[in-house]
């Protein structure tokens, strides 16, 4: 019982992204919790994970094209 | 009553025919080129680069969009809008890059997990996260902490790089990212793991320590 429930910081921490996407058995379930309710360094994994992809999606830059660039792709589609 | 009834179908059909009309006009009003790149190029352009990182390559993608666009012009209806329509079109030509550069690799067959775990597989106190003091359910606003997530990324390695971007920036289900990847599942949930692993690390060395 004891092997079935335990789990290393490796697996433990891929868990938690499956977990996020909310595609966790519930044999995992288990084994993630009893794992996070004893290490603190997978806790704070868990927290720096969600951050992560929470932000993620907000990446943003101020490059832009240059005016020849884009004069460029003009000239293209009136050619096209 | 028969007049009247002539009339108010005359009515109707003067006001379709002017709504087609209408319809049509506005058509031929945006599909104007240089209005559109003057308009879009750049945002697009951003669009891109934080997604391929490669600058030239994001150039060419911005090009083909507008290709793309520029041909499909007669198709486009108008439910979405025209910024939405571009953004469609551009975001299939990062996956469809995505798609052929996956064609000839994954193999994962080194242990990179074990940079960071030891031979019991748990963290060494020098590996282990440290407390960032920050709020982690709060977006983040610093423009740091996207210039630090944008380099950590670029030394993802390349198959690391296509599936973080689709999952976490492009927001793609599983099952597709596996497919345009030609993966399986397991495989893609050993690259998401690796790819957080990393960039966790690098952010705590290359934001943290600096924020």
């Amino acid at each position: 019982m004891k092997k079935l429930l335990n789990i290393t910081c490796t697996r433990a921490t891929l868990l938690v992204s499956k977990k996020e996407d909310g595609k966790l058995s519930l044999l995992e379930k288990i084994q993630l919790r009893l794992h996070l309710s004893i290490c603190s360094f997978c806790r704070l994994f868990a927290k720096q994970s969600f951050l992560i992809g929470n932000n993620a999606k907000h990446a943003h830059t101020t490059a832009c094209l240059t005016n020849e660039q884009k004069e460029k792709i003009k000239e293209l589609i009136k050619a096209s | 009553m028969p007049i009247t009834k002539k009339a108010l179908l005359f009515l109707c059909m003067q006001w379709q025919i002017s709504s087609i009309f209408q319809k049509y006009m506005d058509n031929l009003s945006t599909f104007n080129p240089n209005e559109w790149v003057n308009k879009y190029a750049d945002a697009l352009y951003a669009y891109a680069v934080v997604r391929v990182t490669d600058t030239g390559l994001a150039e060419d993608i911005v090009q083909d969009t507008f290709l793309s666009a520029w041909k499909a012009r007669d198709t486009y209806q108008g439910q979405a809008s025209e910024k939405n329509w571009l953004y469609t079109i551009c975001k299939n030509k990062i996956i469809d890059y995505y798609r052929k550069k996956a064609k000839s690799i994954v193999q994962l067959t080194t242990k990179e997990e074990e940079l960071y775990f030891d031979e019991v597989e748990h963290w060494t106190n020098e590996t282990g996260p440290k407390e960032w003091g920050v709020d982690y359910e709060q977006p983040i606003e610093k423009k740091e902490f996207y210039a630090a997530l944008e380099n950590c990324k670029r030394k993802l390695n390349d198959i690391q790089q296509s599936v973080f971007v689709m999952k976490y920036m492009e927001e793609l289900d599983a099952n597709e990212i596996c497919k345009v990847l030609n993966i399986t599942p397991s495989n893609y949930w050993v690259l998401i793991h690796r790819a957080k692993l990393h960039l966790r690390k690098c952010l705590e060395k290359n934001w943290i320590n600096i924020h």
